[in-house]
């Protein structure tokens, strides 16, 4: 699945754009989306998915299922926003916030008009503020955001460890299912208790594979001549869109409209 | 007798943790702008002897000297071996280093503090030298297998070293991408790099290779032109390296044509003998 989501952030259709531009844009829009109510909220929601699944050409189907990810999460911390418990005594202190509720020996457990609001509202800031960093997620390599950090200033270190636990997840990933394949089709995953088995020993060969890999990686690294940072130079084929930047200054400008009215 | 370019003088060597020594009493000499190959079992100290010809390990008995001279093992001197010697892993992943492939190949360039204009220039060359240009853009595993390969060998060349070392450069590639190495292979050696190649495939060799090294534990048992080291049948076989195809097919052939006598057999037999073997 991360194979997949990183393929489309290298070939999408907004992916000439210089990343620069993308990041700039969806921060803004993030504070925007942070500062404003509800509706404007929905409208940032709608306007990012906009972008990302009709100019970028990222595939729905992919874009729901992760916004559903999301919303699952959401709808985990659903209860504990909406359900109040107060003892008997102080029913009077909130009786109109309840819209209904249940005594259960000396409390009083009841769903809360002000916890449907600040559900409610937590819900359409939500869907803001991950369309924005969807938007980043699929249209923006990873590559590229490490590119802009080390031009922004941040210390080399960082970008270099990034760069690094980069290329590695997907090596990580490749011997997890590698080693996992190779479990199956040795009926590693019949039983329960079997299948715990199979998966201590893929842990364990995961572990030590990664070791070896290390162990191989600064070999390679150093018969390249590493000495001491890794550089590299990135020639930069961008392309400016105007029809982007103008649309892109436009809604912003809407919306802070919309977050006064 | 051309010069040698590198050259291993009793080199004993043992990896931390196994009994038995990877190099035991090596002496090697790898000869100047000559295509040499390097044959012999699994474990007979291949990749060791790489490593200790980048400078990567150190001997612990004997030395090695690059040009006539010692190898000195202090950064500056390991830096300027690294870029005259370039070593192309078996398993491309390992020396990969960046996300995509036009930085990879940028990253020895910048090791060696190039500036960044002939970086960019020397990069275009070596993209468009190895038709990884449509790649440039592209991370790097997104790539298979073959164009890893051809990535790994890029990021090699562009530093133009004198010396080429390659760990089976040809494992698990199919035949066009073997045929495409070779090719590149013949426009490197034009270009005046020798380059040395540790490989399984004796008929590979046997096109290829003006010289031809075999190892057995870690010590040297023969070398020479290929007609001299595949004609001494009996020491590969105990070795279990085997000739390649041609020789046996040959032999066969002379022995067959031997054993029916037919008249014109003697020259027949002779011609073919001193074509092949």
């Amino acid at each position: 699945m991360s194979l997949q989501l990183d393929t489309l952030a290298y070939t999408n259709q907004l992916q000439k754009l210089p990343p620069e531009h993308k990041l700039v844009f969806a921060l803004v829009v993030l504070i925007i989306a942070l500062c404003t109510h509800p509706p404007v909220q929905l409208l940032i929601a709608l306007w990012m998915s906009l972008w990302t699944v009709v100019y970028a050409r990222i595939p729905l189907g992919i874009y729901l299922r992760i916004v559903y990810l999301a919303i699952l999460f959401l709808i985990t911390s659903l209860p504990a926003l909406v359900i109040n418990g107060v003892s008997l005594t102080d029913l009077a202190l909130i009786k109109t916030d309840i819209w209904r509720g249940i005594t259960i020996g000396n409390y009083y457990l009841y769903i809360s008009y002000s916890g449907i609001h600040s559900s409610f509202t937590i819900l359409t800031r939500s869907l803001a503020t991950i369309s924005c960093l969807y938007f980043v997620m699929l249209t923006v390599p990873f590559v590229e955001i490490l590119a802009v950090m080390l031009r922004l200033g941040f210390p080399a270190i960082l970008t270099e460890l990034l760069l690094l636990m980069y290329r590695f997840i997907f090596i990580l990933l490749t011997a997890a299912s590698e080693l996992w394949t190779a479990q199956q089709s040795r009926i590693g995953y019949r039983t329960w208790r079997v299948s715990m088995h199979s998966l201590s020993l893929l842990v364990g060969q995961l572990f030590r594979r990664t070791i070896e890999q290390y162990h191989q990686f600064s070999l390679g690294l150093a018969a390249r001549g590493f000495n001491g940072e890794i550089r590299v130079v990135n020639s930069r084929r961008y392309q400016t869109s105007k029809r982007y930047a103008v649309e892109a200054c436009v809604g912003c400008a809407v919306l802070i409209f919309f977050s006064f009215y | 007798m051309s010069q040698c370019l590198i050259e291993f003088v009793d080199i004993h060597y043992t990896y931390p943790g196994s009994s038995q020594p990877a190099l035991n009493g090596l002496n090697l000499c790898i000869p100047a702008r000559k295509k040499t190959a390097l044959i012999g079992q699994n474990g007979c100290g291949k990749t060791t002897l790489f490593l200790l010809a980048n400078g990567l390990v150190k001997p612990q008995g004997g030395k090695v000297y690059y040009q006539g001279q010692p190898l000195v093992y202090n950064r500056r001197h390991l830096m300027e071996l690294r870029q005259k010697v370039g070593l192309v892993f078996q398993n491309p992943e390992q020396q990969i280093v960046a996300s995509t492939v036009e930085e990879d190949i940028s990253y020895g360039l910048c090791n060696l503090g190039l500036p960044d204009k002939e970086i960019t220039q020397r990069v275009e060359q070596a993209l468009s030298e190895f038709r990884l240009t449509e790649f440039a853009g592209k991370p790097v595993h997104h790539l298979s297998l073959g164009q890893k390969k051809r990535v790994s060998l890029a990021d090699v060349m562009v530093l133009q070293p004198e010396l080429l070392l390659l760990d089976e450069p040809t494992a698990y590639l199919d035949q066009l991408y073997t045929r495409q190495l070779m090719t590149t292979l013949k426009k490197i050696d034009a270009a005046g790099t020798t380059i040395l190649m540790a490989t399984h495939d004796l008929n590979l060799v046997y096109r290829w290779a003006d010289w031809i090294i075999v190892l057995d534990q870690g010590r040297l048992v023969l070398e020479g032109t290929p007609k001299d080291v595949f004609s001494q049948r009996e020491i590969l076989e105990e070795l279990h390296l085997g000739v390649p195809l041609i020789f046996d097919l040959v032999s066969q052939v002379s022995e067959f044509l031997e054993s029916e006598s037919l008249a014109t057999t003697p020259l027949l037999i002779e011609r073919l003998r001193s074509l092949f073997l």
